[in-house]
C-alpha cells in the first residue's frame, strides 16, 4: 500500500527553538538521520512518533503535520484568529 | 543507533559493485588455479582479489556502519531504520534464493555434483552482506 505524503513543520519549529537535529533526535528517541528524513518529508512517522514530536513542540499534531502543503505558521494563526473573531 | 556516514550514495554503489566483483574474481581465479595446478601468478592474483574483498568490505560495510546496522538488535534501531532493514531483508531473501538456485542447478547441470566449500563460503558471505548492501544501494543517507 502506497501511503500519502505527509507535509510537516519540523524543520521550522526546530530552528525556531534553536536545537540541532541530534538534540531533537535524542529527545524523540530516533537516529539523527531520521530527523533529516522527516524534515525533508521523505519519511512518514508513525502515530507514536508524531505524537512525541507534537508533545515536544507543545503544539497540536495538526499544526505540525498535514496531508496538504503547509502555509507559514503565522498565516495559519491569523486565519484561525479571523475564524474565531468572525464567530 | 548513532552512525557516521562517510560516503555518498554513488561511492557506496561503486564499492558494493567492487566488493561483489571481487568475490566473482576470487571464484574465477580459484577454479583457474585448481585447473592449472596453482602457478605462482594465479596465487598472487587470488591473494590480490582477497585483499580487494577485505578492503572493499571495510570501506563499504564497516566504515559506513552498514554492517552494524544490519547485524544489530531491533531494539537499537528506530522505526525508520527498522522499516529500511525489513525491506532490505525481503529483497535480499529473494535475491539470495535466486543466487543459490542458479549455482546449485548450474553445478548439477554441469555435472559437477554438489557445491564445494569455496562456493559455500562465498554464499555465506553473500547471505550476511546482502541486506546491508541493499540498504547501502537504495538509501540516500544511512
Amino acid at each position: 500500500m502506497k501511503s500519502r505524503k505527509l507535509y510537516n513543520r519540523i524543520a521550522v519549529l526546530r530552528k525556531e527553538r534553536n536545537i540541532s537535529r541530534k538534540e531533537l533526535a535524542e529527545i524523540i528517541g530516533v537516529n539523527f538521520q531520521t530527523v533529516g528524513y522527516l524534515e525533508r518529508e521523505e519519511y512518514n512517522p508513525s502515530l507514536d512518533l508524531a505524537f512525541k514530536i507534537s508533545e515536544y513542540f507543545g503544539l497540536p499534531i495538526e499544526l505540525i503535520f498535514s496531508t496538504e502543503p503547509l502555509k507559514p505558521l503565522i498565516e495559519e494563526i491569523i486565519e484561525l484568529k479571523n475564524k474565531i473573531g468572525g464567530q | 543507533m548513532k552512525q557516521k556516514n562517510s560516503m555518498n550514495r554513488q561511492n557506496r554503489k561503486l564499492w558494493i559493485v567492487i566488493n561483489y566483483l571481487s568475490i566473482i574474481l576470487i571464484l574465477c581465479i580459484f577454479y583457474t588455479g585448481k585447473y592449472y595446478d596453482w602457478p605462482v601468478f594465479v596465487i598472487v592474483c587470488e591473494a590480490a582479489s582477497f585483499i580487494l574483498l577485505i578492503f572493499s568490505f571495510i570501506k563499504v560495510f564497516i566504515k559506513t556502519q552498514l554492517w552494524k546496522m544490519s547485524h544489530t538488535s531491533d531494539k537499537n534501531l528506530d522505526e525508520r531504520q527498522l522499516q529500511v532493514m525489513l525491506n532490505s531483508l525481503k529483497y535480499s531473501y529473494s535475491a539470495f534464493t535466486i543466487i543459490v538456485l542458479v549455482i546449485v542447478y548450474g553445478f548439477a547441470i554441469a555435472g559437477q555434483g554438489p557445491i564445494d566449500v569455496v562456493i559455500a563460503a562465498c554464499l555465506l558471505y553473500i547471505a550476511h552482506t546482502l541486506p546491508a548492501a541493499i540498504v547501502g544501494w537504495a538509501e540516500k543517507i544511512i
